[in-house]
């Protein structure tokens, strides 16, 4: 006889079941994406009302919001620590997937930020690793989509899956921490006049035809350094960011803060957007205010955790029918 | 017989677990991701979060190892409730639940401001008195008047800007010193003269301190040092740093001395961080001898954030007769000092 408590936190969903060999003694959720440490002790607690001697934990090792997903994975390894039992942890999605027929299908779940986690299943087998994508690179693949809302990892799914593969350890995270260390090896300096045209062509690369031409690029770099800076983060010798903030009166203008796109996620513009504020700063600024596109939501929140908030939004400012949105940061 | 109790505290980027039996430190294990933090100068919330998780297990178990006990001896255990970061104390408190549920033990969410005041308590026989308490760290800097440890906490002021512990990460930032700035401070003032630059005391003047009697303010302080820097090309680093811990140090002290003396209490107890600082447990001592007050600092190991400080006032709340938290009892980021043990 074995006794398995299956716990999952990856999705706004909280599940918990458990499992006498092939019987569910116990199979009950809350829906809250924010109130996962609260509900999952309450779940577990009504479960052992029914059986209390567990042979085995097993737990969601996501994809998912990592707070929520720690939450679950915490509780599972130590209350198998305190029980001295044995903990198997298994992918959400697989857990997910489960239930399907079809020979080729995705099933997806809300990452936050306008992207989902997701993967693929070929014959019911997971293609590949999970991942985390903007939807509509998944409708680009043209497949079934099973998708959070509804359906959810099932924990009596999970308890069956974790007698078949191996146990996962680590949480599934995919994306790394916002503030992910800055490789070593990148180092950061100020822009030269050498440095504009491979700053032109990243400019290019990444905007497009709305990007600043080699000229214009020009006569913005001109102001440095009486009421402009321009830094450049650089890679084995080569640029693969740059940034610019002009001191209008009492207010910093940030005008650009780009990296080229293979080196995204690694910290770079983050760093770049301090080393903006600091310059700021000791300009004495009062506040630093930059514009965005609207709908650019990949870098709003870290314009917002580092104390940016929105002030204003300025139509076709971009071009016809692209809105800026202004933040501002006070530094007073 | 009294309680073993199991603290855990992940409110920042320590990961530690301390173990108490009533009143007497069992064990004391600490990780911590600070080392990961040192490039940005300051602690990165979800690197702090995904190393809780990693070593939570190895902490536990290394505690229970020099506690040489088995976790079924275990009588209750008590966790970081708050104020703190919410993702770091999530883990923290959801491991605390794991365990009281498969332990079938009670769970104490505790404050974790109270928690570093309660570690006084550890390996001492005497009973607690009523005190005015001088709390500094990097994220708060208050003076408390303190009735009863568990029931009855009073704020009679804090920083009204940086806390204290921010304030030399600033400082030490701007002389491009490293982080955590306190240690590295202390450790340049050593060889500094602290009388040499005479820095401004905050809310110590006119009718600021008509308004802020027993608040603080870092801020101007921190301009100052700055502005001074820029100014004196051929100053001397250790110089600077000790002048600037002198105007903090002697600001803590002198505030916490005219609590002490308003309210009629002759106990000062020094916690946090901060009163790791050699300097700041070196004037206290002066002062509050020639001030006629009783001074408790714990030993510097248990000033920084730990386990212990979290199971002592857990075993606190049990001797007192404190009921547990509810099942399922929730981290709160932003808890003041006077929610001491969750309901
Ligand atoms: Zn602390």
């Amino acid at each position: 006889m074995s006794i398995t408590l299956a716990i999952d936190t990856s999705t706004s969903r909280t599940s918990v079941a458990l499992i006498k060999n092939d019987e569910v003694l116990f199979n009950r959720f809350h829906d809250d994406p924010m109130a996962h440490g609260e509900v999952l002790p309450k779940l577990v607690a009504q479960a052992l009302g029914i059986e209390t001697e567990i042979d085995l934990v097993v737990v969601g090792m996501g994809p998912g919001p990592f707070t929520g997903l720690r939450s679950g994975i915490a509780f599972a390894q130590s209350f198998s620590f305190g029980r001295g039992i044995n903990w198997i942890g298994v992918c959400s999605l697989d857990a997910m997937a489960a239930g399907f027929k079809e020979s080729d299908f995705l099933v997806s779940t809300d990452a936050r930020r306008k992207e989902r986690f997701w993967a693929r299943y070929i014959g019911s087998v997971r293609d590949g690793q999970p991942q985390v994508s903007n939807i509509n690179e998944l409708l680009k693949l043209n497949l079934p989509i099973f998708g959070e809302g509804d359906y959810f990892p099932d924990p009596v799914q999970l308890a069956k899956l974790a007698k078949l593969n191996d146990s996962i350890t680590k949480p599934i995270y995919i994306r790394k921490p916002d503030a992910y260390p800055v490789p070593k090896n990148i180092k950061f300096r100020v822009m030269t006049n050498l440095d504009l045209i491979s700053a032109s062509a990243i400019e290019k690369q990444v905007y497009g035809k709305s990007a600043w031409s080699l000229n214009q690029f020009k006569e913005e770099f001109s102001k440095v350094p009486k009421t402009a800076q321009y830094l450049v983060a650089e890679l084995d010798d080569e640029v693969i960011g740059y940034a610019g903030i002009v001191f209008n009166a009492d207010v910093a203008d940030i005008h650009t803060i780009t990296v080229m796109d293979s080196q995204r996620r690694k910290g770079i513009g983050r760093e770049l957007l301090k080393r903006m504020i600091d310059w700021a700063r000791s300009k004495k600024a009062d506040a630093v205010m930059l514009e965005m596109r609207l709908g650019n939501d990949e870098a709003r929140p870290l314009y917002e955790q580092i104390g940016f908030v929105e002030v204003s939004k300025r139509e076709n400012y971009y071009a016809p029918g692209v809105t800026a949105v202004v933040m501002r940061k006070e530094l007073k | 017989m009294s309680p073993i109790v199991l603290g855990i505290e992940t409110s920042c980027d320590e990961t530690a677990v301390g173990i108490v039996n009533g009143r007497n430190l069992l064990a004391n294990v600490i990780s911590s991701s600070v080392e990961e933090h040192v490039r940005f100068g300051g602690v990165v919330p979800e690197v702090a979060s995904r190393a809780h998780l990693e070593s939570m297990q190895q902490v536990i178990n290394q505690a229970l190892l020099d506690a040489k006990i088995k976790i079924s001896d275990v009588d209750a255990i008590a966790v970081t409730a708050g104020p703190g970061l919410i993702g770091a104390l999530l883990v923290g408190v959801s491991s605390a639940s794991g365990l009281a549920l498969a332990l079938n033990k009670p769970l104490y969410g505790v404050n974790h401001l109270n928690a570093h005041i309660a570690v006084d308590t550890l390996d001492s026989q005497e009973e607690f008195r009523p005190s005015i308490g001088l709390l500094v760290s990097g994220g708060h800097s208050s003076i408390l008047q303190i009735n009863n440890l568990v029931t009855d906490v009073i704020v009679k002021g804090s920083t009204i800007d940086d806390a204290a512990g921010e304030a030399f990460d600033k400082v030490a930032r701007i002389m491009d010193l490293g982080f955590p700035g306190g240690p590295l401070i202390d450790q340049q003032s050593k060889s500094g003269n602290r009388d040499l630059i005479n820095f401004p005391r905050g809310l110590t003047q006119g009718n600021e301190i008509e308004k802020h009697k027993f608040d603080f303010s870092f801020s101007g302080l921190k301009t100052a040092v700055a502005r001074y820097l820029a100014q004196t090309p051929n100053h001397k680093k250790a110089d600077v740093a000790a002048s600037f811990q002198e105007a903090v140090v002697d600001v803590l002290i002198s505030k916490s001395l005219l609590a002490c003396k308003e309210s009629g209490i002759d106990n000062l107890v020094i916690a946090g961080g901060v009163a790791a600082n050699s300097r700041l447990r070196e004037l206290a001592r002066q002062r509050c001898e020639n001030a006629k007050v009783r001074l408790r600092i714990p030993p510097a190991s248990l000033c920084t954030d730990n386990g212990a400080m979290v199971a002592a006032l857990g075993s606190l709340a049990i001797a007192q007769g404190i009921g547990p938290s509810a099942i399922g009892v929730s981290a709160d980021s932003a808890a003041g000092v006077n929610q001491i043990i969750w309901a």
